[in-house]
C-alpha cells in the first residue's frame, strides 16, 4: 500500500510540474470568479458520448461550479441539464469512500490491504483451480482511455485471458462491428461539423433531441439557417426528435432492415446509384444467413463474407420491393420511394444518424452495414457534411472501449487477439512473450454473465458501470452472481447501485475530476483533463485498483511508470499508427480535444478523404485504405431482413421498448443523486398509445403490471408523457434503480456484435 | 348552585340583552369590513386551487374547509391553508413546487367536494384553468440561455399543446439554437408540473392567476 | 344504579376522534371532517356549513342541501345541542379544560347563553353582506378536526388561547355564548321529543346537577317551576347531569310531556 500511495504522490507532482510547464492557464477572464478564488480545469463532461467541454471551477478541494466551455468546439460553452449538474455528481450524501467486504449478508468497512488481499487470493485460487479464464473483467465506456488500457494489458497480457468486455458490448458493439464488416476499421469518418453542413438528415432509432441534446440544436439551427434541410425521422416511437422533425416515419420494430434494402433497391431500380463511385470504391459481399439470436449459453457465430457482383446484389434486392416492404414495416410504398430519392437527391447532402435503435438489435451489424449500403450506393460519404454517422451513448465507448479495444477479440486500435501479427505487435510494446497473449476471444459480454451464472467464471470484477442493472434478462444474472459456490463478485463505484449489492467487495472508486483523464467522443475527437479535486475518503481511481492488482498477482513489471498517465499514453500510441494515429500527449494538455488521425499535429476531419486524411494519396478522392483486403474499398453487404427474437403473440401482444431520457443517464447512479434531475424526471413510467389504454380500460397514471417471459414490473401508465408509444408498443427507460424494466428484457443477441436487443421483446400488460 | 341560578336570575339576563346586542351589531359591522378589506385583490397573492375550483370570490365563499378534497388527492397534491392565508384559513390550495396537480383522469378532488366549491361536474381534467404558467425570470431560464434544459416542456402532461419549444437561432455560438418554451395560456391547465420540476433553485416557470381574456375581433 | 351516560358519551366523542383521523391510517370508512363528511360513501354536511356557504355564495347546490338535511334531521331528533357534547372535538377539549379551571378555581363568570342564538344569526348575515362564509374561516371546530386530518398542529394556537381564556376568565364561553353552530342547534333542538325528565318528587335540591352542567340556566325551569322536562334548546343532552343525580330524579324521556 505504502508504495503505491508513495507513487500516487510522485505521479501528482508530476502531473502538477507537467501541468504548470505544458497547459496554459484556463478559463478564468472573469474577474468574478477570480476574485471569488475559483480557479477553472478544462474537463469533457463525465455523461454523454457528444463530449461537450466544460469548465471545472474549484474552490477550497471542492468543485463549486461547471460551466459550458465556450472554447470547446463541440459545445461552444454550451450544456445539457445533465452537464449542467456535473458539479454535483461527485457529492451526493451516500459516496463510498471505504472498501467494503461481505460478512454473511452485511457489507463491513475494510482496509484497502484487506481488501485488495481478499480480491487477489480470490484471483489466484480461481486462476490456480480453474485456469486464467476463470476470472474477469467488466469495465465500461466510463473508463478513461488509461483505465482501460491497463485492465486490458493486465487481463490480457499479464493474467493470459481475454475475460474483459466493456458494457459498450451493451450499446456499441454493433456499430463498430459495422464499421469493422465495411469499412474494416471503426469509426466514422465523419464529424459533427456534417450537422451545420448538411442539409439532409435521416435519423434512424435515434432520439436525438433527448439523448444527444447538444447536437440536436445543431441541427436545428442548422434548418433555421436553411429552410431546405429536411429531418427524417424512422422510429417506431414518437419522441421529442420525431416532434421536432420534418417527417416521422414509423414502422414495425425490426422491419428497418427491410426498409433500408427498400431504399436501395429504388435507388438501384431507378439508377440513382453513383456508378463511378461504386465501381471505385466498392465491393459487394453476402454472408451467412438465418444466423439466430444468441439465446443459448454459449452461443458462436462466424460468418463466411463471400463477394458477389453488382448484378448479384440487385438481385438479391429484388425482393426488396417498396411495395412488399409496406406490408412487412407498415411505411407506405410512395413514401419508401419518395424517401429513397430524397437519400440519392443529387443536390442534397445526406447524413445518417442513429444510435440504439440500430446498435442493440439482433441482427445490428445487419442494420449497420444496410445504412452503409445506402450511403456507398449513392457515394454520399466521406465529404463534408455528407456522412453516416454513428452516435454513441458513453463519453469514452469511442476513446477507451472501441480505440484501446476492451473488448475479448481485440487489442488497441483495430487490432485483434485473433492475428499473430497483432499479438506480436501487442506482445513487443508490452514487453511480454506472445504467447501470453490468447488466440482466442472468450465471452461476450452477455455470455461473460451467462458464464458467472454458470460458474465458469468465478471471479468477476466491475469497473464504472451497473451491470446488474443494465443487462438484459437482469433476473438471472442476478442470481447467478449470488449462486456461491467459489463466484466472487467485486464491484467499483462511487455510489451503492444494483450492482453493489450483490458484490462481495465493493471497492470505493474517484470519479471524473478526482483523477487524471482522457475520453473521446463520437467524431474521434480525444479529450484530456487534469485531476483537480482529490477524492472522498479512502476513494481511489479505477486504474490505481487494477495497478494495485496487479502488483498483488506478481505483474507490478507491466506498469513502470512514474507519471502514469503521459507515460502510459506514450506506450498506448505506438498502437495507434496508420490512420488511428494520436498525437503526444501534451498536444491534448493543450488543446481543446482533436480527432484522430492526429498527423504532425493536424487533426482530421474526413477519414478516407483526400485533403483531410494524411493517408489518401493525392489523386485518390476517396480511399478506404484499411479494408486492404478489398484494395481500399469499402463493402456494400447483401444482408436480408430476418425477423427479430421475440415477437409480440396471444399471451405477449406488446413490444416494449427501452430506452433514455434527456434528464437521466444510464442507471442514474449519478444523474439519481443530483436532486435537481431528481426532481425533473423522479421514476420511470410506462408510456403507451391511448387506443391500447382504452382498449385495456387504463386511464392515464393508472398502475400497470407488465410481464414478459422474463419478469415482471409495476408502473404507472403515461399516456401524455414526452414520448408516444405506438399502437401495439409500449416504452420505459431504465434508468429508475427501483423499477428494473431489464428484467423484462430478452437477452437476445447480434451474432456478429454480441449486441443484445433492448428495443424489442413481447410483453403483456395488465391492470395493477 | 340554586343561589347561582337565581343570582343569573331576570335582572341579569336584561343586562345582558343590552350589553351583548350593541357589541353583536359592532362585530357584524367590523365583521363585514374587515372581511371585505382582507378579500379584496387577492391580497394575500395567488393560491393554486384544486382542479374544478369555482372563481375566487366564489370559492371562498363556497368552500367549507371540510378537506375532502385534499383526502381524495392521491399524490397529496392539495394542502389546508393556514392562517397566513387570511380568510382562505383552511382553504386548500396545491403548492406547485412541493408538489404539483397530476391532473388525475378521474378528478377525484373535486368529486369529493360537497359544497359546490369545486366543480363536481367537471369532466375533462385538460380543459380546466387553475392559473397559467409564466416565465417569470427569463434571464435564469437555461434554455432561454441556449442550454439544453427545457425540463418544464417534457413534463408537462399538456406537452406541445400547453408549451410548445420555439427554436431560434443561438447568435453567440452560432451552430446551435435556442429552445425556448413558450407557454400557451388557452391550454395551459396551470397543474404546476413545470414549475414543480424546474431545475433552478427558485423555479424560473411559475403558475399564476390566470390573467383575464382581452377580447379582440382579429382572428389570428 | 350503576348505568351512566358518561363512558358512552366519551366513548363517541373519541370515536369521532378517531374516525376524522381515519383517512391517515389509509382507512377509507370517512372522509372528511365535521363541516362536511362522507360515511360509508354518504354524504353528510353540517347544515350550518351549508347556510353560511349558500348564504355567501348565493348558488345552490342540491347534493349539498341533500347531505344537510340528512344531518339536521339526525339532529332534530335527538334534539337539544346533541352535536355539541356528543360529536364536536371542541366540546371535548372544553370539558378537559373546565375540570382544571374548577381544579384552579378560576374563571368563573359566565355569560348568556343565548350569545350564540345571536352569533349564529350574525354570522348569517355577515355571509350574506360580505361573501364570506364566515364563521368556517375561524371555527375552532374546523381547525381541530382539521389539524387531526392533516397533522396541522400551528392554527391550534388559537384553541390554546381559546382554553386559556376560558380556565382563567369565562367558564365555557366559547361554547356557552358564542359558538354559532351551537346556535344553530340550539334553534333547532327545542322542538325534539328526545329530552332529560325531571321527576320532581325525587329532587333534593341538592344542586349537584347545575354543578356539571355546561349550560346550568336550562335546568332552572325544572328545579324552580317542576317542570316535568328540560325543554330548552340549548341543553347539550350530555346525560352529566342525570348520571351525577343521588337519587334518580333526572332520566331520559322520549317523548313530550
Ligand atoms: S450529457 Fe452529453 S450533451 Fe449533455 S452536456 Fe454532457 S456531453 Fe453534452
Ligand atoms: S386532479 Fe388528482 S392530483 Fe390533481 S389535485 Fe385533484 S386529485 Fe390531486
Ligand atoms: S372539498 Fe370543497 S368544501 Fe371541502 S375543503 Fe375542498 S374545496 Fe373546500
Ligand atoms: S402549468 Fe405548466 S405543466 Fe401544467 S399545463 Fe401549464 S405549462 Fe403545462
Ligand atoms: S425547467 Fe426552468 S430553467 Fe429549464 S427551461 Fe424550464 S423554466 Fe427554463
Ligand atoms: S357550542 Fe360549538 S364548539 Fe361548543 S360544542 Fe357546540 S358546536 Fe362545538
Amino acid at each position: 500500500m505504502e508504495l503505491s500511495r508513495r507513487d500516487f504522490l510522485k505521479a501528482s507532482a508530476a502531473a502538477a510540474a507537467f501541468a504548470a510547464a505544458g497547459a496554459p492557464l484556463l478559463g478564468s477572464n472573469n474577474a468574478d470568479a477570480a476574485e471569488a478564488g475559483i480557479k477553472w480545469g478544462k474537463a469533457p463532461c463525465r455523461f454523454c458520448g457528444t463530449g461537450c467541454g466544460v469548465l471545472v471551477g474549484v474552490k477550497d478541494g471542492k468543485i463549486v461550479a461547471t460551466k459550458g466551455d465556450p472554447a470547446a468546439p463541440v459545445n461552444r460553452g454550451l450544456n445539457c441539464i445533465k452537464g449542467y449538474f456535473l458539479s454535483k455528481i461527485l457529492y451526493g450524501k451516500d459516496r463510498l469512500t471505504k472498501p467494503l467486504i461481505r460478512k454473511g449478508n452485511k457489507m463491513v468497512e475494510a482496509s484497502w490491504d484487506e481488501a485488495m488481499t481478499l480480491i487477489a487470493s480470490k484471483f489466484k485460487e480461481a486462476i490456480e483451480k480453474h485456469g486464467p479464464d476463470s476470472v474477469a473483467m467488466y469495465g465500461s465506456g466510463q473508463w478513461t482511455v488509461f483505465e482501460g488500457y491497463a485492465a486490458s494489458k493486465l487481463f490480457k497480457g499479464g493474467i493470459g485471458t481475454n475475460n474483459i468486455e466493456p458494457n459498450a458490448r451493451l450499446c456499441m458493439a454493433s456499430a463498430v462491428t459495422g464499421f469493422m464488416t465495411t469499412f474494416a476499421s471503426d469509426e466514422p469518418m465523419g464529424v459533427y461539423d456534417d450537422l451545420d453542413l448538411g442539409d439532409t438528415y435521416f435519423l434512424w432509432g435515434a432520439n436525438m433531441a433527448e439523448c444527444h441534446p447538444v447536437l440536436f440544436s445543431r441541427i436545428i439551427d442548422n434548418r433555421l439557417k436553411n429552410p431546405a434541410v429536411k429531418i427524417i425521422d424512422f422510429g417506431t416511437r414518437r419522441t421529442r426528435t420525431s416532434q421536432m422533425a420534418d417527417q416521422y416515419i414509423k414502422f414495425t420494430p425490426q422491419t428497418d432492415l427491410a426498409l433500408l434494402n427498400a431504399i436501395a433497391y429504388v435507388i438501384v431500380k431507378e439508377k440513382l446509384y453513383d456508378e463511378q463511385f461504386i465501381k471505385k470504391h466498392v465491393v459487394f459481399k453476402k454472408g451467412k444467413t438465418n444466423i439466430g439470436n444468441g439465446l443459448e449459453d454459449k452461443f458462436k457465430f462466424t460468418d463466411d463474407p463471400k463477394p458477389m457482383t453488382f448484378d448479384e446484389y440487385k438481385e438479391f434486392l429484388s425482393t426488396y420491393t417498396p411495395e412488399y416492404v409496406e406490408k412487412l414495416s407498415g411505411v407506405p410504398a410512395a413514401k419508401i420511394i419518395e424517401l429513397a430519392r430524397l437519400y440519392a437527391d443529387k443536390k442534397r447532402k445526406v447524413n445518417s444518424l442513429w444510435t440504439m435503435g440500430f446498435n442493440q438489435h439482433t441482427r445490428g451489424t445487419w442494420v449497420n452495414n444496410l445504412v452503409y449500403n445506402v450511403h456507398l450506393l449513392t457515394g454520399k460519404i466521406c465529404r463534408p457534411g455528407e456522412n453516416p454517422l454513428s452516435l454513441t451513448g458513453q463519453p469514452s465507448a469511442c476513446g477507451t472501449a472501441r480505440e484501446v479495444g476492451t473488448f475479448t477479440h481485440r487489442l488497441p486500435a483495430d487490432m485483434v487477439v485473433t492475428n499473430p501479427d497483432h499479438r506480436a505487435m501487442a506482445a513487443k510494446i508490452w514487453g511480454i512473450d506472445p504467447k501470453k497473449i490468447p488466440e482466442k476471444p472468450t465471452y461476450n459480454a452477455v455470455e461473460m454473465f451467462r458464464a458467472l451464472d454458470r460458474g465458469d467464471i468465478k471471479v468477476v470484477w466491475t469497473q464504472v458501470t451497473n451491470p446488474f442493472q443494465s443487462l438484459p434478462n437482469l433476473n438471472r444474472f442476478r442470481k447467478g452472481a449470488r449462486k456461491g459456490d467459489g463466484r466472487f463478485v467485486i464491484v467499483s463505484d462511487m455510489y451503492p447501485t444494483k450492482s453493489t449489492e450483490v458484490a462481495d467487495v465493493i471497492l470505493p472508486s474517484a470519479s471524473w475530476v478526482e483523477k487524471e483523464g482522457v475520453f473521446g467522443n463520437a467524431e474521434r475527437r480525444t479529450q484530456q483533463w487534469f485531476k483537480m479535486v482529490e477524492a472522498p475518503g479512502e476513494a481511489r481511481s479505477d486504474l490505481a485498483q487494477t495497478i494495485e492488482l496487479a502488483k498483488r498477482l506478481g505483474h507490478g513489471n507491466l506498469f513502470p511508470y512514474k507519471y502514469i498517465e503521459k507515460e502510459m499514453w506514450e506506450e498506448y500510441r505506438q498502437f495507434t499508427g496508420g490512420g488511428k494515429d494520436l498525437a503526444p500527449y501534451e498536444a491534448y494538455v493543450k488543446s481543446r480535444g482533436l480527432r484522430w488521425p492526429v498527423v504532425n499535429g493536424k487533426e482530421t476531419l474526413y477519414r478516407y478523404a483526400e485533403g483531410y486524411d494524411p493517408y489518401v494519396k493525392a489523386g485518390e478522392g476517396i480511399k478506404f485504405y484499411k479494408n486492404k483486403k478489398d484494395d481500399g474499398r469499402a463493402v456494400i453487404w447483401a444482408r436480408p431482413y430476418e425477423a427479430a427474437a421475440e415477437a409480440p403473440d396471444k399471451t405477449y401482444p406488446f413490444w416494449l421498448c427501452t430506452g433514455r431520457v434527456l434528464e437521466h443517464w444510464h442507471t442514474g447512479t449519478m444523474t439519481g443523486r443530483v436532486p435537481e434531475l431528481k426532481r425533473a424526471y423522479p421514476s420511470a413510467v410506462c408510456e403507451m398509445h391511448p387506443d391500447d389504454a382504452k382498449k385495456l380500460g387504463i386511464k392515464n397514471l393508472q398502475k400497470v403490471k407488465i410481464s414478459s417471459r422474463r419478469g415482471t414490473i409495476t408502473l404507472p401508465v403515461d399516456l401524455n408523457g414526452r414520448g408516444k408509444a405506438e399502437k401495439g408498443n409500449i416504452f420505459v427507460a431504465f434508468f429508475d434503480e427501483t423499477k428494473l424494466i431489464n428484467e423484462l428484457c430478452i437477452d437476445a443477441y447480434c451474432p456478429i456484435s454480441g449486441e443484445p436487443d433492448y428495443k424489442k421483446c413481447a410483453v403483456k400488460v395488465e391492470k395493477a | 348552585m340554586i343561589q347561582k341560578s337565581s343570582h343569573t336570575g331576570i335582572t341579569r339576563r336584561r343586562f345582558l340583552k343590552n350589553g351583548v346586542l350593541i357589541p353583536l351589531a359592532l362585530a357584524v359591522a367590523g365583521g363585514s369590513i374587515s372581511t371585505l378589506f382582507l378579500r379584496r385583490a387577492d391580497a394575500r397573492g395567488f393560491y393554486l386551487r384544486p382542479p374544478g375550483a369555482v372563481e375566487e370570490r366564489r370559492f371562498l365563499a363556497s368552500c367549507i374547509k371540510c378537506g375532502k378534497c385534499a383526502q381524495a388527492c392521491p399524490y397529496k397534491s392539495i394542502k389546508m391553508a393556514g392562517g397566513e392565508a387570511g380568510i382562505g384559513i383552511g382553504t386548500p390550495h396545491i403548492v406547485a413546487r412541493e408538489v404539483p396537480c397530476y391532473l388525475c383522469p378521474d378528478i377525484p378532488c373535486a368529486k369529493a367536494c360537497p359544497s359546490g366549491a369545486l366543480d363536481k361536474k367537471l369532466e375533462d381534467i385538460e380543459k380546466i384553468t387553475m392559473g397559467t404558467a409564466v416565465i417569470v425570470d427569463r434571464e435564469s431560464c437555461l434554455s432561454l440561455r441556449g442550454l439544453r434544459c427545457e425540463v418544464c416542456y417534457r413534463q408537462c402532461p399538456l406537452i406541445d399543446k400547453a408549451i410548445t419549444l420555439e427554436p431560434r437561432h443561438n447568435q453567440r455560438t452560432g451552430v446551435h439554437s435556442i429552445m425556448e418554451p413558450v407557454i400557451h395560456r388557452d391550454k395551459c391547465v396551470g397543474c404546476g408540473i413545470c414549475e414543480n420540476a424546474c431545475v433552478r433553485d427558485q423555479p424560473v416557470i411559475v403558475v399564476m392567476k390566470s390573467p383575464p381574456v382581452q377580447k379582440d375581433y382579429y382572428e389570428f | 344504579m350503576n348505568f351512566k351516560w358518561w363512558p358512552i358519551r366519551r366513548f363517541v366523542q373519541l370515536g369521532i376522534v378517531t374516525l376524522i383521523a381515519s383517512p391517515l391510517f389509509g382507512l377509507t370508512i370517512f372522509h372528511g371532517n365535521l363541516s362536511a363528511g362522507e360515511l360509508f360513501g354518504i354524504n353528510l354536511s353540517d347544515p350550518f356549513a351549508f347556510l353560511q356557504a349558500t348564504a355567501a355564495s348565493k348558488v345552490f347546490i342540491a347534493s349539498f342541501l341533500a347531505s344537510a338535511v340528512l344531518v339536521t334531521g339526525i339532529y332534530f331528533m335527538l334534539g337539544g345541542r346533541t352535536f355539541c357534547s356528543w360529536v364536536c372535538p371542541v366540546y371535548l377539549l372544553t370539558e378537559w379544560a373546565d375540570r382544571l379551571r374548577s381544579r384552579f378555581g378560576t374563571g368563573g363568570r359566565t355569560f348568556s347563553l343565548s350569545g350564540v342564538r345571536w352569533s349564529f344569526s350574525a354570522t348569517i348575515i355577515i355571509c350574506v353582506l360580505t361573501g364570506v362564509p364566515l364563521f368556517e374561516i375561524l371555527s375552532p371546530i374546523g381547525i381541530t378536526t382539521r389539524a387531526v386530518m392533516f397533522k396541522a398542529w400551528q392554527p391550534l394556537l388559537l384553541i390554546l388561547s381559546l382554553v386559556t381564556i376560558e380556565i382563567s376568565i369565562a367558564r365555557r364561553v366559547w361554547c356557552r355564548s358564542l359558538c354559532p353552530v351551537g346556535g344553530f342547534y340550539s334553534f333547532l333542538g327545542r322542538i325534539s321529543p328526545l329530552r332529560v325528565a325531571f321527576a320532581h318528587h325525587l329532587c333534593t335540591q341538592c344542586g349537584e346537577c347545575t354543578k356539571v352542567c355546561p349550560v346550568e340556566e336550562v335546568l332552572e325551569p325544572p328545579l324552580t317551576t317542576h317542570k316535568p322536562q328540560v325543554t330548552s334548546g340549548d341543553c347539550t343532552r350530555c346525560g352529566d347531569c342525570i348520571d351525577i343525580c343521588p337519587t334518580q330524579a333526572l332520566g331520559v324521556d322520549i317523548w313530550y310531556k
